[in-house]
């Protein structure tokens, strides 16, 4: 086979990443050709950074450049409360809201017995040390509302059953600002019967 | 041209940042693949359809061959809660949706299977000790309809009468039972007890004989013999049958013993100790 040039190396690569199709990718690359040496450079810097200096929190498994990630240094976080979320994008869906003041822990993924994916691939075993470990009162299962999410939250709320934890998982129904009518079934259940007293 | 049909999602996997790849067993069309743009956006036209396991109404565009058909609406007609509360009923229900989507073709309607599927995943874990027996059921059913239902009824080989309390074997390369007299050389067999026997018949024939109190000891070798079968015909072995095995017996309670990786086998030790 022959070698690729620079052109057509940087185009193939680019359009390996997602939500990048070929055409794409040949017009970034062009971009990057005629861009200032100083951004090309900065933007290389920046992608091997991301993958020499970010790891796993040695704690909850989210991001970090340290050796713990910048919620579970906190001081002033809520160390007896762990919210267990599948993927560090969930957790930044949680930390935009702004109200949640608990610590995380990250499983990497969910169940999936069809993608053969099971606990081994997570990391459930370090939540099961966390809580071993002591000072946690309540975990509280964030996994996605899907068959898989709700099937590996069972898992851990089986493995947690004895530990005298409380477990708790997120409300669902109507999202805030819908129109009853418009919800569909699976949410109106779901909030009926995840009502609260006023 | 547009079809409409009732769908079973046996897989869906992320294409996008907003598209889905599900895997359809319909009633009406037997097994399609179908892209369904946006469908991972909650505001979509499939709302949440798209997730495993969910039975919905569907709107399908098909496409000429070699192409993905195009899914433009899906609306939920039925959920099983249980398979979210019970951990042996949601591997069962897996399990269920692994035979659908890897042993059957595309395109080969059989509204028997999609019927007996969802009466399976309705009533999967309740009660809990039942979750083998009536996967069994269903395994039976689906074998029926591919042309692979095992013979019971009289040695597969001589095809002479056996009678009820005779020693008998399961053989899966023959296709079910032999004799004490074609048994020698079938190095694939193994004993097939009596009760055992009346179990499989009244599985493959009732639709509730499930139900009935059968002894652990039957319920064990019903699902040994019927996951060996199993792998035999569809040439390997399925990669739930281990969660299955496990998960299925009486005394799972989905703790970290009970439950494990997907092609292990669990010592077996630890399957005597769950039938008790």
């Amino acid at each position: 086979m022959e070698r690729l040039g620079a052109i057509e190396r940087a185009i193939h690569e680019l359009g390996k990443l997602p939500g990048i199709g070929p055409k794409t990718a040949e017009r970034l690359t062009h971009y990057l050709l005629t861009a200032d040496r100083s951004q090309v450079v900065a933007l290389t810097d920046a992608l091997r950074a991301l993958k020499e200096a970010v790891r796993p929190c040695r704690q909850c498994f989210n991001p970090t450049e340290e050796e713990l990630c910048r919620i579970c240094r906190d001081p002033h976080r809520d160390s007896s409360v762990v919210c267990v979320v599948e993927q560090p994008r969930d957790l930044m869906a949680l930390e935009r809201t702004g109200t949640y003041r608990g610590l995380y822990h990250v499983l990497q993924g969910r169940l999936a017995p069809l993608e053969n994916i099971g606990p081994e691939q997570l990391t459930i075993d370090a939540l099961l040390e966390r809580v071993r470990r002591g000072g946690i009162q309540e975990v509280i299962m964030a996994t996605n509302p899907t068959l898989e999410g709700d099937g590996t939250a069972l898992y851990i709320s089986n493995l947690l059953a004895n530990s005298g934890v409380r477990i708790t998982r997120l409300a669902r129904g109507i999202p805030s600002g819908g129109v009853l009518e418009f919800a569909n079934t699976q949410m109106l259940a779901d909030a009926l019967e995840g009502r609260r007293a006023f | 041209m547009s079809e409409k049909a009732l769908a079973l999602v046996v897989r869906a996997i992320d294409w996008s940042e907003t598209s889905r790849i599900a895997t359809l067993w319909t009633r009406e069309l037997g097994k399609v693949r179908a892209l369904a743009k946006g469908g991972r956006r909650l505001g979509s036209n499939f709302e949440s359809a798209l997730d495993l396991l969910t039975v919905c109404r569907i709107v399908l565009l098909r496409k000429s061959s070699g192409s993905l058909d195009l899914l433009t609406e899906a609306q939920v007609v039925e959920r099983f809660p249980r398979l979210r509360i019970d951990l042996a009923a949601f591997y069962a229900g897996c399990y269920i949706a692994e035979l659908l989507a890897d042993w059957t073709e595309d395109d080969d309607p059989h509204p028997k299977i999609f019927d007996e599927a969802c009466a399976a995943l309705r009533v999967l874990g309740d009660p809990p000790r039942a979750t083998g027996l009536r996967l069994a059921r269903f395994e039976l059913v689906l074998l029926e309809e591919l042309g692979y239902r095992p013979v019971f009824d009289r040695c597969a080989v001589c095809a002479a009468g056996v009678a009820d309390n005779a020693a008998a074997a399961f053989s899966p390369s023959v296709g079910g039972m032999v004799c004490a007299k074609c048994r020698p050389g079938r190095r694939d067999s193994r004993p097939l007890g009596p009760n055992t026997r009346r179990a499989f018949q009244a599985l493959a024939e009732s639709d509730d004989a499930w139900r009935r109190d059968w002894p652990l000891a039957v319920q064990k070798e019903l699902r040994l013999l019927l996951g060996e079968y199993v792998t035999y015909v569809r040439g390997r072995r399925p990669r739930l049958l281990g969660y299955v095995e496990k998960l299925s017996l009486p005394g799972h309670r989905g703790t970290p013993a009970d439950s494990g990786g997907g092609d292990r086998e669990p010592p077996s030790g630890q399957r005597e100790d769950q039938a008790r």
